[in-house]
C-alpha cells in the first residue's frame, strides 16, 4: 500500500511540472498579450513607449520565456502567484476571494445531483428495459441536452421576474450583514436556488445514467448469477452488485471533484455569482498571465489529488487493486 | 437519503415563505404619484442603484482603465474643468483660467472653498502632484498619459495655494478639454506607498461623494459628503452594482433591483413600445462619441489605389445596413467626424450603394477578370482581400458578410478572418493585415491626428491605414494648434472632403446607445456625445422623489 502511494505521489509531482510548463508555454504562445490588451483599452491618444516598457519590465516580459517560468515557479512554491496584471491585486487574494463562492455553489449542486441521481440510477438498473425506465432515460437525455444559459434565463423569467419569489442575481441581499445567522442562511439559500438548479439538472442526468449503466454491467456478470443461484435474497444480490459497481462510480466522483472549484462561466455570468469561472474567463481574455497560471495550477493540483484520492478509494473498494500491486 | 432531501426541500420552502415577508416594494406603484411631483424641485436624499458592465479595476482616477472606473471617479473626484452638456469647458475645481503664450501656458485659479473628503483644502501643489503622476511612466496612466504628452513640468509652476501655471512644449487646441480628465489627488495621501498598487480600493477626493465600500466582484457604494464645498447633489447614496450579463441586468431593471442600465439593441427594439414597461422604464437613445469603420491598409498592393477603396465603400449597402442591421437606430458616417461635431462638414455626401459605379472604378484601376473566374486580377494576381473582424458581435459579422457578398458581385474576393480582439489589435498595429472592421471611441475634441497624420503610423500612433497625404497632414497640423474655433472648423471641413475622397478608412455608421432608466429617477438629462454621463451636472442632478425610494433601508 505504501509503495503504491509513493509511486502515485511521484507521478503526481511529475504531472504537476508537466502541466505548469505546458500551461506556461501555451498561454505565452497564444497570440495577443497583456500589452495588446492594454493598448486596446488605452485612450485615443495612445500610450507612450516608456510606459509600455515599464509594464513589460515589471512583469519580466522583457526576459526569455524559460527565465520567466523560473520567476513564476520561485513564487509558486511559496504560494506567491504574483499580482494580477489588470488590477494589481495579489493573485492569491483574488483566488481566495472567489474560490469559496464557486465551491459553495458547486458542492450543493454536486451533492444534490449525486444524492438524487445515484438512487435513480440504481432504481433504473433494477427496472432496466421496462417502459418506465425507458421513458426516464429519454427524459434524462432531453434534460442533459438542454443548454444551461437557456434554462437559466427561463428560470429567471419565471421565478425572479414573473412570480418574484426568488432573487435575480448575486449571492446575498443588500441587507445581508444586518440579518441574523439563520436569516443569513435562508438568504444565501434563496440566492442559491436558481443557479443550483441550472447546474444540477445536467449533472443529475449524468449521475443517473452512469450509475445505471455501471450497475447493469455488473448484474449481467456470472458471479451475480451464482449469487442468485445460491438462493440469496435480493438485498444480498444488490449488496454484491453495488460494491462491484463502485469502481466506475468512484472514477466519476473523482473526475467531478476538480469541477467543484473550476466554476461555470455561464451560470456565474447569468446569476452574477462572483466565482472562479468568471475570473478565469476574464483573465484569459485580458491575457492576465499570473491569474491564468495560478488558476490552472490550483485546478491541476486539485485534479491530481482527486485522482490520487480515487486511486486510494479503489484500493479500499476493490482488494484486487491492492493485490495487483503485490504481484508485479 | 430521502429524509435528507426532504429536509433540504423544507429549507427551500422556508426560504420562499420568508421572502414573502420581506417582499420588496412593487415597482408598478412608481408612477402613481406622478402628477404631484414638481420636477423642477429636486427632493433631497435617497439611494440610486446603477449597473456596472465590468467590475471596477481601480478607484484611482489617474490609472483608471474602464468606463466603470470613470463612473466612480465622477462621484469621488473633481476634474479641473467640467464639461457642460454641449461638452464645452465650465469651471470644475478651477474657478477660472486663461491661456497664453500661443496656447502653451494655462493659468488656473482654483476654487478656494474646495476640500478633500478628509477635510484638507485642495491646493495648487496637489494639482502639480497629480500632473506629475499622470506623466510618470511608473503610474501606467494608460488612458490619460497620451493626452499630456506635451506637458512641460519644468515650466509648470505653483504660484500660490490656489493658483497654478501649467506649461506645455507645444500648443494644442484640444488641451483645455483634456483637463476634464485631471481628477486632482491630495498629495499628502497619494504620495505615500506604491501609487499603482495601494490606491485601487481606497480613495480621498474632492468630489461630492466619498467612497464607503468597494467590494470586488460585487459593488461600490458612495455616499454624499455633507461637508461638500460645491453644489450638493440631491442623492444621498449611490450603489454601483457589477452585473456582467445583459439579460440579467435587463431583468433587474424590470424588477426594480437597479435603476439604470444600457440595454441591447434587440431588447430596446422589442420592448420600447411595450406599455407595461414604458410605465416604469424610460427608454433613452442617443449618439455617443464613437463610430464604426473599415480600415484599409493602404500599403497593400490590393488597396493602394483610392479607386479600389472607394469602390469597396460603394459596395456597402449602407441604407440596408442601417435599416436591416440596426433597425434605424444608427446613422451613416461620411468621415472622421460625427454629425454632431463642429468639425463635421455637412456637404460631404454619404457614399451610397452603387454596384455598377463600383465595377467601373475597379476596372479603371486596372483590375480586370482576365481569366474569367469571377474574381478580378492584375498581373496574374487575383483581387483577394483578407478582412479582420473581431469576435463577439453578431452585427459586425453580419455587416462583414453583407460587404463580402456585394464585393463578390463586383469581382472582389473578401475573405473574413474572425479574431479575438487582442489578437486582432496586435496584427493590425503590426501592419500585418489588409482590411479590418472596427469601432472607435473618440475624444471630446475632433482632432484626428492620431489616426490620419503621417507621423502616427504604428507603433507611434494609430494611423494603421498608413495614410499619408501632405495636404491632409498640413491641415491636421494647423487645426491642432488653431485656437480660433471658426478657423479650425474651416480646416477640418477641408480635411473631411479630402479623406472622404481618398477613403483610407471607410467610415460606415454611428450606432446609437440605448439605455433604460427607471421612471422613479428624475432630472435625467442627455448630453451631446456623452449621453447620460461624464458631463456636468449630469448624474449629479439625478434625484428620486421621497415616496418612491425603494432602495432605502429602514434606519438600523
Amino acid at each position: 500500500m505504501t509503495t503504491y502511494l509513493v509511486r502515485r505521489l511521484f507521478y503526481a509531482v511529475l504531472t504537476f511540472f508537466g502541466i505548469t510548463i505546458a500551461t506556461f508555454t501555451l498561454i505565452h504562445s497564444v497570440p495577443g498579450d497583456p500589452i495588446a490588451f492594454f493598448i486596446g483599452h488605452a485612450g485615443i491618444h495612445g500610450i507612450p513607449p516608456e510606459t509600455l516598457k515599464a509594464i513589460k519590465h515589471e512583469f519580466h516580459f522583457d526576459e526569455p520565456l524559460p527565465k520567466q517560468y523560473l520567476y513564476w515557479l520561485r513564487g509558486a512554491v511559496t504560494f506567491d502567484f504574483g499580482r494580477s496584471i489588470v488590477d494589481r491585486r495579489p493573485v492569491r487574494e483574488i483566488i481566495f476571494e472567489k474560490l469559496p463562492n464557486t465551491f459553495q455553489l458547486n458542492i450543493v449542486a454536486f451533492l444534490l445531483a449525486a444524492l438524487i441521481g445515484v438512487p435513480i440510477g440504481l432504481w433504473s438498473a433494477s427496472r432496466s428495459g421496462r417502459l418506465g425506465e425507458r421513458a426516464m432515460a429519454v427524459g434524462f437525455f432531453l434534460l442533459y441536452s438542454l443548454p444551461s444559459f437557456w434554462v437559466a434565463l427561463i428560470l429567471i423569467q419565471y421565478f425572479a421576474v414573473k412570480l418574484n419569489v426568488l432573487p435575480l442575481f448575486g449571492m446575498q441581499s443588500d441587507d445581508y450583514a444586518d440579518l441574523s445567522t439563520l436569516d443569513q442562511i435562508l438568504d444565501r439559500t434563496k440566492h442559491l436556488v436558481l443557479p443550483v438548479l441550472t447546474l444540477t439538472y445536467g449533472q443529475l442526468a449524468i449521475f443517473a445514467r452512469f450509475s445505471k449503466s455501471a450497475l447493469t454491467e455488473v448484474i449481467r456478470q456470472d458471479f451475480i448469477t451464482a449469487v442468485r443461484a445460491k438462493g440469496a435474497g435480493s438485498v444480498a444480490v444488490w449488496r454484491h452488485a453495488f460494491r462491484n459497481a463502485l469502481i466506475p462510480l468512484i472514477t466519476l466522483l473523482g473526475l467531478t471533484i476538480p469541477y467543484l472549484i473550476s466554476g461555470s462561466v455561464i451560470v456565474e455570468q447569468i446569476f452574477q455569482w462572483d466565482g472562479i469561472g468568471l475570473l478565469y474567463y476574464n483573465a484569459i481574455l485580458a491575457r492576465d498571465y499570473p491569474v491564468v497560471m495560478a488558476l490552472t495550477v490550483v485546478t491541476a493540483v486539485v485534479t491530481l489529488f482527486a485522482a490520487l484520492f480515487a486511486d486510494i478509494l479503489y484500493a479500499f473498494a476493490d482488494p484486487r487493486v491492492r493485490l495487483g500491486e503485490g504481484t508485479q | 437519503m430521502s429524509r435528507r432531501f426532504a429536509a433540504l426541500l423544507a429549507l427551500l420552502l422556508l426560504g420562499f415563505a420568508c421572502h414573502r415577508e420581506r417582499k420588496q416594494p412593487e415597482t408598478a406603484t412608481a408612477t402613481a404619484t406622478d402628477t404631484v411631483i414638481d420636477d423642477s424641485k429636486p427632493q433631497d436624499g435617497g439611494t440610486l442603484i446603477r449597473r456596472l458592465e465590468t467590475d471596477i479595476v481601480t478607484v484611482n482616477p489617474i490609472i483608471q482603465s474602464t468606463i466603470s472606473d470613470r463612473y466612480i471617479a465622477d462621484y469621488l473626484f473633481t476634474p479641473l474643468v467640467y464639461l457642460d452638456e454641449d461638452l464645452q469647458p465650465i469651471p470644475g475645481l478651477a474657478d477660472s483660467w486663461d491661456v497664453s503664450d500661443g496656447g502653451k501656458l494655462y493659468h488656473f485659479e482654483l476654487n478656494e472653498k474646495a476640500t478633500f473628503s478628509d477635510g484638507t483644502p485642495v491646493r495648487a501643489s496637489d494639482v502639480l502632484f497629480t500632473l506629475q503622476k499622470i506623466v510618470d511612466p511608473k503610474s501606467e496612466a494608460l488612458q490619460i498619459v497620451g493626452a499630456f504628452e506635451y506637458l512641460d513640468l519644468s515650466r509648470t509652476k505653483v504660484i500660490d495655494d490656489h493658483t497654478i501655471d501649467i506649461a506645455f512644449r507645444q500648443p494644442l487646441a484640444a488641451q483645455l478639454l483634456r483637463f476634464n480628465d485631471v481628477f486632482v489627488l491630495p498629495e499628502h495621501v497619494y504620495a505615500k506607498g506604491n501609487f499603482r498598487q495601494d490606491y485601487n480600493s481606497t480613495a480621498v477626493g474632492s468630489g461630492p461623494y466619498r467612497l464607503v465600500k468597494r467590494e470586488p466582484g460585487k459593488e461600490v457604494i458612495v455616499e454624499r459628503r455633507e461637508d461638500y464645498w460645491g453644489q450638493k447633489p440631491p442623492l444621498k447614496t449611490v450603489v454601483l452594482k457589477y452585473i456582467v450579463d445583459h439579460s440579467t441586468a435587463w431583468a433587474a431593471l424590470k424588477r426594480g433591483d437597479i435603476d439604470e442600465t444600457r440595454v441591447t439593441s434587440d431588447i430596446f427594439l422589442r420592448e420600447r413600445n411595450n406599455p407595461d414597461l414604458t410605465k416604469i422604464i424610460d427608454f433613452k437613445r442617443f449618439y455617443t462619441l464613437s463610430y464604426n469603420f473599415v480600415a484599409w491598409n493602404t500599403r497593400s498592393p490590393h488597396l493602394n489605389d483610392k479607386r479600389v477603396r472607394h469602390a469597396l465603400a460603394m459596395c456597402i449597402p449602407i441604407d440596408s445596413v442601417i435599416q436591416d442591421l440596426y433597425h434605424g437606430t444608427a446613422r451613416a458616417m461620411t468621415g472622421p467626424f460625427t454629425p454632431d461635431d463642429f468639425a463635421y462638414n455637412p456637404t460631404v455626401p454619404v457614399i451610397r450603394y452603387d454596384l455598377e459605379g463600383a465595377k467601373r472604378l475597379i476596372t479603371s484601376a486596372g483590375w480586370l477578370d482576365s481569366d474569367g473566374d469571377g474574381i478580378r486580377d492584375k498581373n496574374g494576381k487575383p483581387l483577394k482581400i483578407e478582412m479582420i473582424i473581431f469576435t463577439g458581435s453578431a452585427t459586425t459579422t453580419q455587416f462583414a458578410q453583407m460587404l463580402q457578398a456585394e464585393a463578390k458581385k463586383a469581382g472582389v474576393d473578401i475573405e473574413l478572418d474572425q479574431l479575438d480582439s487582442s489578437i486582432g489589435i496586435q496584427r493590425i498595429l503590426a501592419g500585418n493585415y489588409e482590411a479590418a472592421y472596427l469601432g472607435f471611441d473618440l475624444d471630446n475634441d475632433p482632432d484626428p491626428f492620431n489616426i490620419l497624420h503621417t507621423s502616427q503610423f504604428p507603433p507611434r500612433g494609430q494611423n494603421f491605414a498608413y495614410y499619408s497625404n501632405p495636404e491632409a497632414d498640413r491641415l491636421i497640423e494647423q487645426a491642432r494648434v488653431e485656437m480660433d474655433k471658426s478657423k479650425r472648423k474651416d480646416l477640418y471641413w477641408r480635411l473631411h472632403e479630402i479623406v472622404a475622397d481618398e477613403q483610407p478608412y471607410t467610415w460606415t455608421v454611428q450606432v446609437s446607445s440605448k439605455w433604460g432608466v427607471s421612471r422613479r429617477v428624475r432630472g435625467v438629462e442627455v448630453s451631446r456625445g456623452y449621453g447620460l454621463f461624464r458631463f456636468y451636472p449630469g448624474l449629479l442632478a439625478w434625484w428620486i422623489p421621497r415616496d418612491q425610494r425603494v432602495h432605502d433601508h429602514a434606519p438600523k
